[in-house]
């Protein structure tokens, strides 16, 4: 199939220190990639750089064919780029309900403000949280805000979602449901590139892995070979030399 | 059926307001007439302050400019033409101060507004001392205090329309998020800085459309009178003091602390400032969500009664049931 999202060369230096390094990789329709890598390798940066929360110093970022490298933030959304962080973003003193009509507003659909809180509504439904609507963040739990986050990213109609160690923390009979929520989503068409250090999850998801070290990739690959592959290991597990 | 009621109790009001200068003596339509003034400064603040949480300090600024805007123009223009470019003025200089300064954040956009009115003022004595040899102004024309208050009648009526308009539109809606977490404003597809721009254009204008209203009213206008950094304070701490969560919050600033100034200013001239700033303190330290806050804690204790001591709880479930049926327990 051909690549949805398709990021090329990009690269992104803080001062001296070069944090992602000339990364290229791309996602089709309905496929999970995997993206992992030891602290500090950059893969946030790099989220951080296809959700145009940052400008790369180089490099090139298409969707769909159309480049997008330029566009800032909120154009990206509503070119289907979204994304979830790696700590839960959500207005802390609104009802959950209002972040997520934010996205049904100004995300790519740009619904009418009459419907948007009904469309809110059902998309919160949609992963169990429709008892939650009016909850403010403070009182729900770990995993329901992290389902709220997402809700908010999903009303901005993505066809291309990035999770930031959305499936982290998540006691075992979470994850189970963490994963099923997020093969539904790939079955919807949406392409996922998944963050994440919790490598069950990451075997019984994704039919490929981008390896990340220190800004570059280091290894690509279905799973099972990826991981056994030493020069990630040695990434993961420290190197002797330093 | 409530909408009309709503509707007709509204449309009272405003007449019987209307009609205070036939009504009530030459003070109390002065009264009035600061009242309302600062009534439209504070809720126009509260629409953009209250809602991206930017403190401005760039009330003065923008009233004084719509002031001597008129001061200057009023031999040469009649007046509703120099109202017309007051209006464009501060349409302009709110953009220009918008896109500049809405990309700072916080305490320097705090620095920024109070410095932009204190920089207009001294920049304006200048130029009156050295270019035109005078200290101010005379506005003489025949637009009395009854005007002028049915003016700012009007422009309350209308802050008070695009508040609620607010509430309920997607703007206000984005509005709310950016206040609350900007980086998932814009994760939401929210255009931050063009939000933030158009509701500090629509606040700024009001000032200073009531600032061109006003001049009439001061007869001689001199920079120092119409940039009076006073004005910015006062209407923060009338916004403060109302409350802000909701769009009557105001109101509830503006009328005891005009009252109270009144009183203050009269029986202690010369303590006049460092009282009001005692005051100011004491608002900001008991009343942090404001009057509004009080009275919403009020409301809360009523509508759930269980919180109340034993007797007051029975009484109030008591009468609840009888007004609105079942007791539901919270909303």
């Amino acid at each position: 199939m051909a690549a949805l999202l398709e990021v090329e060369g990009l690269t992104k230096a803080f001062g001296g220190l070069v944090a992602v390094s000339d990364m290229s990789l791309a996602v089709s329709p309905g496929e999970i990639l995997g993206l992992i890598g030891p602290n500090g390798s950059g893969k946030t940066t790099l989220l951080n750089l296809i959700a145009g929360a940052l400008r790369p110093d180089r490099g090139a970022i298409r969707m769909d064919g159309e480049d997008v490298t330029r566009l800032p933030n909120h154009l990206r959304v509503r070119k289907r780029i979204n994304r979830t962080f790696q700590l839960v973003r959500m207005p802390p003193n609104l009802p959950a309900i209002v972040g997520v009509m934010a996205g049904v507003l100004y995300g790519a659909e740009r619904k009418h403000y009459r419907e948007a809180e009904h469309a809110a509504g059902e998309i919160l439904a949609g992963l169990e949280l429709a008892s939650k609507a009016g909850h403010r963040l403070d009182q729900l739990t770990y995993i329901e805000q992290k389902r709220v986050e997402l809700a908010r990213a999903l009303a901005t109609g993505p066809r291309v979602l990035l999770l930031d160690e959305w499936l982290s923390g998540l006691s075992t009979g979470e994850l189970e449901g963490g994963m099923a929520v997020v093969r539904k989503l790939a079955a919807q068409g949406i392409a996922v590139i998944l963050v994440e250090h919790v490598m069950t999850a990451v075997r019984a998801l994704c039919s490929r892995v981008v390896v990340m070290n220190a800004g570059s990739k280091i290894a690509e690959g279905p799973p099972d070979d990826v991981l056994r592959n030493a020069e990630v290991v040695r990434s993961y597990l420290g190197d002797d030399e330093t | 059926m409530r909408v009309a009621l709503v509707l007709v109790v509204l449309a009272l009001l405003i007449a019987a307001l209307a009609a205070v200068p036939w009504l009530v003596s030459d003070y109390g339509l002065g009264f009035m007439l600061n009242l309302m003034c600062y009534l439209v400064l504070t809720v126009a603040w509260a629409l953009f302050s209250g809602t991206t949480r930017y403190v401005s300090l760039a009330t003065a600024a923008f009233f004084g400019l719509g002031a001597y805007t008129v001061a200057m123009l009023i031999k040469v223009l009649p007046i509703y033409a120099c109202f017309a470019v007051a209006l464009g003025l501060g349409t302009l200089m709110a953009l220009l101060v918008g896109l500049v300064t809405l990309r700072i954040s916080g305490m320097f956009f705090v620095i920024f507004g109070f410095g932009l009115s204190e920089l207009m003022r001294e920049l304006l004595v200048w130029w009156e001392i050295n270019k035109t040899h005078t200290m101010g102004r005379y506005v003489f024309v025949p637009f009395d205090t009854t005007m002028i208050y049915e003016h700012l009648l009007g422009l309350a009526v209308l802050v008070f329309a695009v508040g609620w308009w607010l509430k309920r539109s997607r703007l206000g809606l984005a509005l709310l998020v950016i206040g609350d977490d900007e980086t998932m404003a814009r994760q939401a597809g929210i255009n931050v800085p063009l939000a933030k721009v158009l509701i500090f254009v629509v606040s700024s204008v009001f000032m200073t459309v009531v600032g061109a209203v006003m001049a009439p009213r001061f007869g001689y206008l001199t920079p120092n009178v119409a940039f009076n950094p006073m004005i910015s304070f006062t209407v923060v701490i009338m916004a403060l003091l109302g409350g802000m969560q909701r769009l009557w919050g105001p109101l509830l600033g503006v009328i005891p602390l005009i009252l109270l100034s009144e009183q203050l200013q009269v029986r202690f001239p010369f303590w006049y400032s460092v009282l009001l700033g005692v005051v100011f303190m004491v608002i900001v330290y008991f009343l942090p969500r404001g009057v509004t806050g009080l009275v919403e804690h009020a409301l809360g204790l009523l509508r759930e009664p269980a919180a109340l001591p034993r007797g007051v709880a029975e009484l109030v479930a008591s009468v609840r049931a009888r007004l609105v049926g079942q007791p539901t327990g919270g909303s």
